[in-house]
């Protein structure tokens, strides 16, 4: 219910809204309103429009405008009932076909597709001819007969997806009967989809149901806006000037099917969240951001200074990232780590210029090799990236174009730099996947044709593709088994060594990280809380939050003990903070302190800093002093 | 190949769907059709139609049952015989069809790739230029050209164009006087004809197209390959064409053969309108005058159509995606 309601925040959704309660008043209202009967016959015929006759009268003398207002009745009488038959038949297909799968989904399926390429207009006008309709009972039987398969093809698959999600299958394991499943389950969340579909079913109907009239294959003696065009057709309306008895039906037509359409995809977009966040990336507008400040003057590759980053909802600002202060040297393995939903994704898509609208970089700097990528012009900032600096996704299964050979994959990043000879963008093709371990032959496959491990390692040879200096590794392996993964992290280690790269890497997995960085950096809730050289950070973790991240994993070596996670969730971050974020998870958190009071970022050992109360000795003292007048 | 095989194999059982729909349609009706259509005429129905028509509908004897009159329906079809035409008797339906089909498909045909092709182009200009006042106004106005119907607009156009600014012929296919078929003033007055139903035909197919493809694209260019094409530093041109058009135009062409048939029906509506020599106003005729055997073939034929263009449909799709062009789809 929830995506209906949103769709009607929508503006198109509203004016599809209001069209159809326009012509449901004329339907309802069409007694009082209409001054003549609309069948009425009488001898002013081919009236123009008159003060008598607002829209003119038609061959027989009939009152264009009563007509007008009792067509609606049927018209959207069709409309709607052929939309809601053909939608439960698309139902219960397509939640059939999906439910149950095997030798069900297999006949299904196969009528659902025969249906879809049937041409359905000549098949209702062919059905409608035989069966010399009277009434509209046919007419909306016909109709719906050939409209569900789109929706029942959609709907199938919606449902299938749905199927293995986990809450489904949560149920299904609970031993709860498919009935309920389907009721409770899968269809509330089809709600927006089912919605969609109706709208797009009534539109249909509303088109065929005219032309059927027009060509007069429908029952002719009902006054509906076919209807009304068949007789005005074949009275040659247009040569007699009459043109209201045309033009109006027609327009009213389109309105009707202009309504569903406009709900149709209002509801679509809100149904399919994709549609919906580039809605809102169209409407949101980017910040104004303040000049930089002057170059770093140490011999960081990558400063970043006060950043922050976030996403512009409908609700307000999410703010992902808050006021990180970074730098990575050359060379340096910097590891990034906390949970998942605490900006790390974000920080990397800041870092690295791809946050899209609604998403955006808010404030802050970021300094890469001399230049502020922030405030870089888009052909300033097209050439220096993979140049200067490239990035792993997360998702590397997505990340590969499904119709395009993996080796051109390469080649395309290489050519947008300048490198044209194609005998030495082969060459380095041949060069970056003996790097990664996968065989020459596999330049011409396509990504379907690749296991997860091995289309990792051609995201990660595409990163390396023009040398940068630095590369963002956004967990990149993730996804993959541990094996693999092991594997893939020694060669990228190998390579950095050899190519002296610097690599930021964001994983949730502090153990790995406290094995291969140089130093490590805790995010939570877009803040960084802890960063110090790895060795330091496991010997002697500080923040309570690091602690218990530390605790979350097994340890490298020593006897394994049952873990525990950590108790409760990361805080909502379009929410404002106060305080310390972690205070409401911390089990040391010191009230009237921690949640009313921000911590202080501290260097309390070389390198080593902590943003946490328990270790800033200005805190401290003051609280021991406090303990000490409480005591007296 | 696999897959085109199985599209094949779809495209035989949808023709025999059709065939078997057609079949019983005039069986499952109440009352007998046969009867109606000699009521219309009255006595002026010649006895040999007549007697052609109980023939071809197993309704003389009454010995054969339903699916013996099945099976020779089917071998009838097989030798192309689809019947004659009752009010055209003794004319061979297929020869009507032959006469008729050549001006739809070149119409119908021409008019309804040129629609996908501009509806696609304006759904990608819309999808990329989001937020720009023009590319935002273009979909719901593509939302009402898809809900206008196809006779209607027709019927304006005819009028204004035709009768009120005599730009166009008023209807027909060709004049007759223009000399011999194929010479050069035959051809223009074909086109002369063709420009007007053939332009209502693009503007009302359009709008379905364009938000087809531009749902897809903005789809697309949200997938995780087209922010990587992006952090690869490649050209917004190059990103938007290889990596966001390249993919979406794939559903965009699924659709493109699932709504070939209703794009077909809408265009008989404007054959009709426009008095234009094809299948449309033939089948038109034959519904208003009860030509049952013309109206079945008109319908296998047009069927038909559907089917091999949507093959070519599938055939282009696996041209242009590996992953059923290797059969790991």
């Amino acid at each position: 219910m929830e995506t209906l309601k949103r769709a009607f925040n929508d503006r198109r959704a509203v004016v599809g809204a209001l069209i159809l309660i326009v012509l449901g008043l004329m339907a309802l209202l069409a007694p009082l309103l209409a001054q003549h009967p609309p069948s009425q016959l009488s001898n002013d015929t081919w009236l123009h429009p008159n003060s008598q006759h607002w829209l003119g009268t038609t061959a027989l003398g009939q009152d264009v405008f009563s007509q007008l207002l009792y067509g609606s009745r049927l018209s959207l009488l069709v409309g709607l009932v052929t939309g809601l038959i053909a939608t439960v038949i698309s139902v219960i297909v397509g939640l059939a076909s999906a439910f149950f799968g095997g030798v069900v989904d297999d006949i299904l399926s196969g009528i659902t597709n025969i249906f879809l390429v049937l041409p359905g207009l000549p098949l209702v006008i062919v059905a409608a001819a035989y069966l010399q309709v009277s009434g509209v009972v046919p007419v909306i039987a016909v109709i719906s007969f050939t409209g569900w398969a789109w929706g029942a093809r959609v709907l199938r698959s919606q449902a299938l997806s749905l199927r293995d999600r986990d809450f489904v299958q949560a149920a299904v394991a609970g031993g709860e009967g498919p009935l309920r499943v389907i009721f409770a389950e899968i269809l509330p969340n089809m709600v927006g989809l089912i919605a969609a579909n109706f709208f797009g079913a009534a539109l249909y109907a509303v088109l065929a149901e005219a032309g059927l009239e027009f060509l007069g294959v429908g029952d002719v003696s009902q006054v509906t806006w076919g209807t009304m065009l068949y007789w005005a057709q074949s009275s040659q309306a247009l040569l007699q000037g009459a043109w209201p008895w045309i033009a109006t039906p027609g327009l009213c037509i389109a309105a009707l099917g202009t309504a569903f359409a406009l709900l149709n995809f209002a509801v679509d977009e809100v149904a399919n969240p994709r549609l919906r966040s580039e809605r809102v990336a169209a409407e949101s507008k980017p910040l104004a951001l303040k000049p930089a400040g002057a170059p770093p003057a140490g011999d960081a590759l990558l400063q970043l200074r006060h950043l922050e980053a976030g996403y512009l909802t409908e609700k307000g600002t999410v703010r992902a990232v808050k006021d990180v202060n970074l730098e990575v040297h050359r060379g340096e393995f910097l590891g990034i780590a906390g949970e998942s939903g605490c900006g790390k994704s974000t920080l990397a898509f800041a870092v690295a210029q791809l946050l899209r609208p609604p998403g955006q970089v808010l404030s802050g700097e970021v300094w890469l090799n001399g230049q502020e990528l922030v405030r870089l012009p888009p052909e300033a900032l097209r050439q220096t990236r993979w140049k200067d600096f490239s990035m792993v996704f997360q998702s590397s299964m997505n990340a590969l174009n499904p119709v395009m050979r993996v080796g051109d994959q390469i080649a395309d990043a290489m050519r947008a730099h300048g490198v044209s000879d194609k005998s030495l963008i082969e060459a380095r093709v041949k060069e970056l996947f003996g790097m990664v371990g996968i065989r020459p032959e596999y330049m011409v496959a396509y990504p379907h044709q690749l296991s997860g491990g091995m289309k990792q390692r051609v995201v990660i040879a595409i990163a390396l593709a023009l040398e940068p200096r630095l590369v963002i590794m956004d967990e990149p392996t993730t996804a993959l088994d541990v094996v693999v993964q092991r594997s893939i992290l020694q060669e990228i280690d190998a390579v950095r060594r050899r190519l002296n790269l610097s690599i930021v890497f964001i994983t949730h997995d502090l153990s790995l990280l406290v094995e291969m960085s140089d130093r490590v950096a805790i995010m939570y809730a877009g803040e960084i809380v802890e960063l110090a050289p790895s060795h330091d950070l496991y010997a002697n973790p500080l923040h309570p939050y690091t602690r218990r991240l530390m605790n979350a994993f097994p340890p490298l070596e020593g006897e394994r003990t049952r873990r525990d996670g950590i108790a409760g969730r990361p805080p909502d971050l379009g929410r404002v903070i106060q305080g310390c974020p972690f205070a409401p998870r911390c089990d040391r958190a010191m009230t009237g302190l921690c949640e009313v009071v921000a911590p202080l970022r501290l260097e309390v050992s070389a390198g080593h800093v902590v943003a946490c109360h328990l270790y800033d000795p200005n805190v401290m003292k003051g609280r021991a002093e406090d303990h000490a007048i409480a005591a007296d | 190949m696999l897959y085109l095989l199985h599209k094949f194999a779809l495209l035989l059982l949808t023709l025999w769907a059709a065939l078997t729909i057609n079949f019983f349609l005039p069986r499952l009706v109440p009352g007998n059709p046969i009867g109606a259509m000699i009521a219309k005429y009255q006595g002026r129905l010649d006895p040999n139609a007549a007697k052609a028509l109980m023939i071809a509908y197993g309704l003389e004897g009454h010995d054969k049952n339903v699916l013996t009159q099945y099976g020779d329906y089917l071998f009838k079809l097989t030798k192309g015989d689809l019947g004659r035409s009752i009010s055209f008797f003794p004319a061979p339906v297929t020869e009507m069809i032959g006469g008729a089909a050549p001006w739809t498909i070149g119409l119908v045909g021409v008019s309804t790739v040129f629609s996908f092709l501009l509806g696609s182009g304006l759904g990608v200009y819309t999808a990329a230029r989001r937020g720009s006042r023009f590319a935002d106004a273009l979909v719901p106005l593509a939302l009402f050209l898809n809900s206008v119907p196809y006779f209607w607009f027709a019927l304006i156009a005819l009028y204004v164009f035709a009768f009120l600014l005599g730009w166009f012929p008023l209807g027909g296919g060709v004049d007759i006087v223009t000399g011999p078929n194929w010479s050069l003033s035959w051809i223009l007055s074909v086109v002369a004809h063709a420009i007007l139903p053939g332009a209502t035909i693009v503007l009302t197919a359009m709008g379905g197209w364009l938000i087809a493809m531009r749902n897809n694209l903005v789809s697309t260019l949200g997938e995780d390959y087209v922010a990587f094409a992006r952090a690869k530093g490649l050209s917004e041109t190059r990103v938007l064409y290889a990596y966001g058009i390249r993919n979406a135009i794939l559903p965009s062409l699924t659709a493109f053969g699932m709504a070939l048939g209703f794009v077909l029906g809408g265009s008989i509506l404007t054959e009709v309108v426009f008095g234009y020599p094809g299948l449309g106003t033939l089948l038109y005729h034959s519904v208003t005058s009860l030509d049952y055997p013309l109206m079945q073939a008109i319908f296998l034929f047009i069927s038909l159509a559907v089917l091999v263009a949507n093959f070519l449909v599938d055939a282009t799709y696996a041209l242009l995606d590996p992953r059923v062009r290797t059969g790991q789809a």
